[in-house]
């Protein structure tokens, strides 16, 4: 039988209108179901007809999943509310700009505008060979194309890799992860609280999924406690095209610093491995030392160690070396004459 | 008119007298052209904006494997499907057939050509069979039911793979492409891909394998070196060049393939009513593409020549082409095929993005390895060059060759020789991309010189400055028994480099670069280059209608570039005709068009200012002579401005209205029952159908013309680069035209700096990616392969800028050159010299630059990334 | 529903690609139904075992009490084995029904063991054991046809006494042999596949369909050994069979129950 691709198949749409009506249907379908947020993941797969639900349930109509409001001194972040949205709420401006930077740095301004929070952590990956529909592990096959000898991998993982070496392509990520943001997943049996870092899992663990989340799961909100609040961040995003494009690696760090001291740090990146990276060994080894080059220095090497490029993706061992360097004693602005 | 300012006119050759350019009311003024409202509105529209009641729909099965034979193929399960309602593959389609060209010129059939399907894809992604249906839904559901059995065949995606002793073949029958000499050039033969000729012979398929010898110094990168698929040419002393050398570079480096990315994939669409067929889809040329039309479908008539009287064509807005619609593409055959097949009703054929990756051509990389001589001022002595070009699946790509002839254009090297390999590939067919060849050669020469200017100590716009061309600059090989050169109009890229180095401040950047702060680096670069400007020969008709309206018959296509209407006020601006009564008609054969070249080459603003200023006298030289008859006296005692023909020193006259009218009553040559001998076949047919509607006047342009007219630009660059991060982007760029008069500014500024922007992605970024093992395509979609965005270029800060010298050409009657191809090398060049001006010679060995490999060339001290590999 | 488990090769082509997994569940139903079916047929169809030939009870007396069954290495090779068998099956099949974690660390490594285990098997069995114990020969196949009929009514003599193994366990063993050398040669192959300290990743040993055929065997020979495992337990657990199953514990079996159910001549008794 022969392959077509980019031509949308024929399924069922849904277009429920509360999460209790999302989520009968998503029980209903189980795994025929496709849960729909922005469609801009979700829509490649569809009009490639690599995935093939019969059912979509397209979350657009759910108000209650939209929206930013305050909670316990923090945030919860609608799981449908779009990027733009996210970037441009005044508390997360003020309060948690690394997320406003992070999510501003995704995509295009219309990939935003279209584009919701709840998608961009619950995305796929981007890896080539899986997105031509190549049947790989992450396709339920038995083969990791782009870990062989003759792959192209520029865009792979250097950690964490298990039989797939596919990244996650998430910039909000990294920055809630390091906010200590919490996810909540309800389902047809109740409601569960996940930590930002725990949402994402890799291929050792499920070689199928990015996150947590089963046929039945949906995300509704994102919490962020008051925690980090007004921390010193960093976020960078190194992609090859200055809009449009992926990050070939991110970093998102919150700092809190005691004079010269850092007194607590959380940091996470992305685009090294299947999920995003919280760098706990560099976090401990940071505590209670002086926030300068050296201490810089030691924290980037700490970060790559047991780092295993592939063939093409050497680079983003140096790359993710110097982003660590770069979260703890920021980048000397040029001035140019 | 503006004509002939500066340099000699060509002995024995009588060149119009100029005008001044002050008095100009519309060459060189900008204006509203009649295509923006609708295309800003939305309004325009493209060939898939079509709809009709009962319209079909069609989609492809394309090759999954890179090479392989189809064995059988089962469509029953499809064809029940309801609303399923044909299916074709290449067995339906015309064979190719040989065809005569007006010139006399006999096409031969190429058996090897893309058909538009096959039962031996070459490529992943080839179409194989079209399925017809009620709805793209229904098709694509009917392909899934399509049960069909591929024998796989040997494949082979890079060039120095299947080059290898023992390495594969792309076709069956060998490797790459070998030609019989072509025959001798053509006098006054239009230029094309950079040089002039009849077309080459067809060329035979054949097996060319190098030795284990040849690739021994391919692990470090130097591109090996083994015998040539087409006969080399030199010219001057080499031997002595590099004997008496200062200093020698042998480098290699790789450009990429990179697809046209046109805005608007290949959709066409079709429809048959009283034996004609109606045809929509994107084209370069809307007069040209009717004959190839003809030929594709297999009508010709009993001379062999297209018949192109049963095809009406028609595309009103194209969004793109660059080289890959020059005459449409031979896809459109498919939904005229259907339609036939099916009573004539429409069908329409959308290309998905992807398959646009597949079906929109592409730009062939080429690989050039060079040996340069330059004595210590930097002057280029010898370059013995060598350009290995990925040539695709189909037909034989020129572009090693043409580089060549920009190399020795550009760089005036006393003495050169060319040698090239062309090796066909199981990825898809390659075409003219803006600067075909023109652009390799600026990426592959230019680093090499950025380099010598620094072992030389050599500032890098004067080591250009003292190799540029000038005036009639000769360039290529010599042919004929006396070797005999062949040589420019002019050139003026002296002009160029000098206004470029005043406006970009490259004196006072230089004496500081590279400029370090903290990791940001910032280095400046500088790159000439050029292309051909221009061909001549085409038709102009016009009509002066009653109302005394002027309507221009434009055959140009409608590509973006504007130049299908800014041609024409050329002519508007001869009869003195403001530009409020002025009509383009355009987009439609059905609207009567005259032969026109293709937009192609950057032919058009030379060639159809030249056919517009052959009409303009026509229809002055007419009026005059209606006047004449109606007043008395001869023709030579009236003047034609502000819309009236009179007699010179005041008197009788008529306005062009009344002139109009008189024509239709005198008849004959004046309201087009007798054609000009001289205009083409095509020209003539839509004469007869605009006959007595008012005066029309045609023409076809035989104004003196000696060299062959290339243009050139000069660009500057600077760049910033992150060496924690290896990112970098521009912070100022500046591209100086040579393209003689300037005709409308807004559009020859977008050309410049976007076909600047073309050859900057061809340095930052842009690329295809391929798994060798599987030899599939990877980066098929934008995000993956690429193309430059408007955030690459430094535009939003006010620092992307251009400028023209507005030196007239002095061979062509209005001055002006093409300026399509012209600035893409630079683009990427200038770049790429910024770039090691920053960081050193040993960063890159080939583009596209990115920030992997700089990173991890400033990790490691050498030239990153895998130099001969292609596709990574 | 099927057996295999087709996909689209990168070129299009249909090629296996693996076992459908529900047939772990077949294989568990298969195991169970087995369990029951030989409960029943024990309960109410088994006839009373019955041998030609019995060793003398004077003749009983003079051998050792405890009859040497299992070498020391031959047992530690047995639960080594075991132990690495279940962590694979454990390991392999968890996850396919939804049990989240690393498995596959834990499946290569007992993999490597239980090759390991393999290799030292073959050589002891076949250098410092009597190699052909074993293997089903004229006497058991004999005996097997004999007891088929008995059991249908018809006439027949009675079998003779076993071997050192009686046939069941020659047959299990077999099975075990047949499906155990199936997993562990393509988990070899497999191993080139995956990130481990061994060898170096090369996914392009094979072409896409004997990469599939390779996953499709592993895949059945381990829901095989599923049912084999579950057989294998249920039998070293069953009251009667409880006497020979502490031979792998301890070694020996005793020699009442080597008198009643072993030939003497086929298997000479040996102490401890
Ligand atoms: C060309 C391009 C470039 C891009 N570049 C970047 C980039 O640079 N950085 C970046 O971070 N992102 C990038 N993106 C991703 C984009 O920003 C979106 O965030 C992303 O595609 C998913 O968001 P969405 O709302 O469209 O979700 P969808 O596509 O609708 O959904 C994505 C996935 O998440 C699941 N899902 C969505 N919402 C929920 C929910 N509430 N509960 C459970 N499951 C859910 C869906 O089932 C689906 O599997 C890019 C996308 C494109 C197309």
């Amino acid at each position: 039988m022969a392959v077509i691709r980019d031509v949308m198949p024929a399924f069922e749409l849904f277009q429920p209108a509360t999460i209790d009506d999302a989520l009968n249907l998503l029980d209903k379908h189980g795994s025929e179901a496709w849960v729909m947020a922005g469609g801009l993941d979700s829509f490649d797969w569809l009009k490639d007809r690599i995935k093939r639900p019969s059912v979509v349930v397209d979350l657009s109509q759910i108000k209650e999943l939209t929206g930013v409001k305050e909670w316990n001194g923090g945030i919860e972040i609608g799981a449908m509310t779009t990027l733009t949205d996210v970037v441009r709420n005044p508390i997360v401006k003020e309060k948690f700009s690394i997320l406003a930077t992070g999510a501003e740095s995704a995509a295009s301004p219309q990939i935003r505008n279209q584009g919701t929070i709840g998608g961009n952590v619950s995305q796929d990956t981007r890896c080539w060979y899986y997105r031509s529909g190549w049947k790989c592990y992450r396709a339920g096959g038995n083969t990791c194309f782009a870990d062989t000898p003759t792959a192209i991998n520029r865009e792979h993982a250097i950690m964490g890799a298990s039989r797939c070496v596919a990244v996650n392509p998430s910039d909000s990520a990294p920055a809630l992860i390091a906010l200590d943001a919490k996810m909540v997943i309800r389902n047809k049996s109740g409601e569960r609280v996940v930590d930002a870092e725990n949402y994402f899992i890799g291929p050792a663990l499920d070689i199928r999924r990015m996150t947590v989340l089963l046929p039945g799961d949906l995300l509704v909100a994102i919490r962020i406690p008051s925690t980090w609040a007004g921390a010193k961040f960093y976020f960078e995003k190194v992609r090859d095209r200055p809009v449009w494009d992926f990050p070939l690696v991110n970093i998102a760090a919150a700092m809190k610093v005691n004079g010269d001291n850092i007194e607590s740090i959380r940091m996470a990146v992305n685009g090294v491995a299947a999920h995003p990276v919280r760098l706990t060994a560099v976090e401990a080894s940071l505590v209670g030392k002086p926030r300068n080059a050296a201490s810089a220095d030691a924290a980037g090497q700490l970060a790559i160690q047991g780092a295993e490029p592939l063939r093409h993706n050497g680079y983003k061992v140096p790359l993710l070396r110097n982003l660590v360097k770069r979260a703890i004693r920021g980048v000397e602005e040029a001035k140019w004459a | 008119m503006p004509i002939n300012i500066n340099g000699a006119a060509p002995a024995g050759l009588v060149v119009p007298k100029p005008t001044n350019p002050a008095e100009h009311k519309l060459v060189g003024k900008n204006y509203m052209t009649p295509d923006l409202m609708a295309k800003v509105q939305g309004k325009s529209k493209y060939a898939e904006d079509y709809r009709a009641d009962g319209m079909l729909f069609v989609k492809l099965l394309l090759s999954p494997v890179p090479h392989g034979r189809v064995r059988s193929v089962d469509t029953s399960a499809a064809l029940a499907m309801p609303g399923v309602k044909a299916i074709i593959t290449v067995d339906d389609l015309p064979p190719p057939a040989s065809s005569l060209t007006d010139a006399g010129v006999v096409i031969a059939a190429n058996m090897k050509a893309n058909r538009g399907l096959t039962n031996e894809p070459m490529y992943q992604g080839e179409p194989i069979l079209a399925v017809c249906a009620e709805s793209e839904l229904i098709a694509a559901e009917a392909i899934e039911k399509i049960k069909i059995d591929i024998e796989r065949l040997p494949f082979v995606v890079d060039p120095f793979v299947s080059l290898r002793p023992g390495g594969p073949n792309a076709r069956v029958e060998g490797n790459c492409w070998v030609s019989p000499p072509p025959p001798a050039a053509v006098a006054g033969a239009p230029a094309g891909r950079g040089g002039r000729g009849a077309p080459p012979p067809q060329a035979e398929v054949k097996e060319i394998k190098w030795t284990d010898a040849d690739y021994a110094e391919y692990e470090s990168g130097k591109m090996p070196m083994g015998a040539p698929n087409t006969p080399e040419w030199k010219y001057g002393n080499l031997d002595a060049a590099f004997k008496n050398a200062a200093l020698v570079l042998d480098e290699t480096f790789m450009s990429p393939n990179t697809s046209h990315q046109c805005l608007e994939t290949r959709s066409a669409m079709a429809y048959w009513q009283n034996g004609k067929v109606f045809v929509h889809t994107g084209t370069q040329s809307t007069a040209q593409t009717v004959p190839a039309i003809a030929r594709w479908l297999g009508m010709v008539d009993e001379k062999k020549q297209p018949d192109v009287s049963k095809i009406v064509f028609i595309s009103e807005y194209t969004g793109g082409g660059f080289g890959s619609k020059i005459t449409g593409d031979i896809s459109l055959i498919i939904p005229c095929i259907l339609s036939k097949k099916l009573g004539g009703v429409p069908v329409m054929m959308r290309l998905t993005r992807e398959e646009e990756h597949f079906m929109g051509k592409a730009r062939p990389a080429v690989t050039g390895r060079v040996k340069v001589a330059f004595n210590k001022e930097g002057k280029i002595l010898g370059m013995d060059m060598y350009g290995v070009c990925d040539s695709g699946c189909y037909d034989n790509q020129g572009d090693a060759q043409a580089a060549g002839r920009i190399a020795s254009l550009l760089y005036q090297p006393e003495a050169m020789r060319l040698r090239t390999m062309t090796v066909i590939t199981n990825t898809p067919p390659r075409v003219s991309q803006s600067a075909p060849g023109g652009m390799q050669a600026v990426a592959i020469i230019e680093p090499l010189l950025a380099k010598a200017a620094r072992k030389l100590g050599v500032d890098p716009v004067e080591i250009h400055r003292i190799n540029a061309p000038e005036g009639k600059a000769k360039f290529g090989p010599g042919a004929g028994p006396k070797q005999v050169r062949g040589y420019v109009t002019s050139a003026y890229l002296k002009q160029a480099l000098d206004k470029g180095a005043e406006e970009f401040r490259w004196a006072e950047r230089k004496a500081k670069s590279p400029q370090v702060q903290g990791n940001k680096v910032r280095g400046i670069g500088v790159s000439v280059s050029g292309y051909s400007g221009g061909s001549v020969g085409f038709d102009g008709l016009l009509l002066i209608k009653t109302d005394g309206t002027v309507c221009f018959q434009s055959g140009i296509g409608n590509l973006g570039t504007e130049s299908m209407s800014d041609v024409h006020r050329v002519a508007a601006e001869m009869l003195g005709v403001p530009w409020d009564k002025c009509e383009i008609c355009w987009g439609n054969t059905n609207k009567n068009l005259p032969w026109t070249c293709v937009s192609g080459g950057s032919q058009t603003t030379h060639a159809m200012t030249r056919s517009a200023y052959a009409v303009a006298l026509d229809a002055k030289q007419k009026l005059k002579e209606l006047a004449a008859k109606k007043f008395g006296g001869t023709p030579e005692g009236y003047d034609v401005a502000n819309e009236r023909v009179f007699r010179k020193g005041g008197g009788s006259g008529m306005t062009l209205a009344q002139a109009a009218q008189y024509a239709i009553e005198v008849g004959g040559v004046y309201d087009g029952h007798e054609p000009p001998a001289d205009v083409n076949k095509m020209t003539k047919t839509s004469i007869a159908a605009m006959a007595g509607q008012g005066l029309v006047a045609a023409a076809r342009d035989k104004a003196p013309h000696d060299g062959q007219t290339y243009s050139f630009a000069a660009t500057f660059a600077e760049v910033e680069v992150d060496k924690e991060t290896g990112k970098f982007h521009i912070t100022d760029f500046l591209c100086i035209a040579d393209v003689g008069t300037v005709i409308h500014p807004k559009a020859l500024g977008g050309q410049v700096l976007g076909r600047s922007t073309l050859g900057i992605g061809h340095a930052i970024g842009q690329k295809w990616v391929y798994d060798q093992h599987y030899g599939l395509p990877l980066a098929k979609r934008f995000y993956n392969n690429k193309p430059p965005t408007i955030l690459d270029v430094p535009a939003g800060s006010g620092n992307m800028n251009w400028a023209a010298l507005d030196i007239p050409d002095p061979e062509t009657p209005v001055g002006a050159r093409g300026i399509g191809e012209p600035p893409v090398g630079g683009g990427c060049a200038a770049v790429l010299n910024a770039m090691s001006d920053a960081l050193g010679d040993e960063i890159f060995r080939r583009a596209p630059l990115s920030a992997d490999l700089i990173l991890m060339s400033l990790e490691t001290g050498k030239a990153a990334g895998e130099h001969l590999t292609a596709h990574v | 529903m099927g057996i295999i488990e087709f996909a689209k090769s990168p070129w299009g082509q249909d090629v296996p690609i693996h076992i459908f997994f529900y047939l772990i569940y077949v294989a568990v139903i298969a195991g169970l139904t087995f369990f029951i079916g030989h409960v029943i047929w024990l309960r109410y169809f088994a006839k009373k075992e019955e041998f030609a030939d019995s060793t003398p009870p004077g003749e009983v007396a003079k051998l050792p009490a405890e009859i040497k069954r299992h070498s020391l290495p031959a047992r530690l090779f047995h639960w080594v084995q075991a132990g690495a068998m279940l962590t694979l099956l454990f390991s392999a099949f968890l996850p396919k029904v939804g049990v989240r974690f690393e498995w596959l660390q834990w499946h290569w490594i007992a993999g490597v063991v239980l090759t390991v285990s393999i290799v030292f098997h073959i050589i002891h069995a076949s250098f410092f054991m009597n190699f052909w114990s074993i293997w089903p020969d004229k006497i058991d196949i004999e005996d097997a046809g004999r007891r088929w009929k008995r059991s249908q009514g018809e006439k027949a003599p009675a079998p003779r006494r076993f071997g050192k193994y009686p046939m069941e366990n020659k047959m299990y063993h077999l099975a075990i042999v047949l499906a155990g050398l199936s997993v562990t040669l393509t988990g070899f192959f497999m191993l080139f596949r995956i990130r481990t300290p061994l060898f170096t990743r090369n996914s392009y040993m094979f072409g896409d369909m004997t990469n599939g055929l390779m996953y499709t065997l592993h895949g059945l020979a381990g829901v095989g050994l599923i049912a084999l495992i579950m057989i294998h337990v249920y039998f070293a657990l069953r009251p009667e069979k409880l006497k020979i199953s502490r031979s792998m514990v301890y070694g020996t079996i005793k020699r009442e129950h080597y008198a009643e159910h072993h030939d003497p001549k086929r298997w000479v008794a040996e102490a401890e």
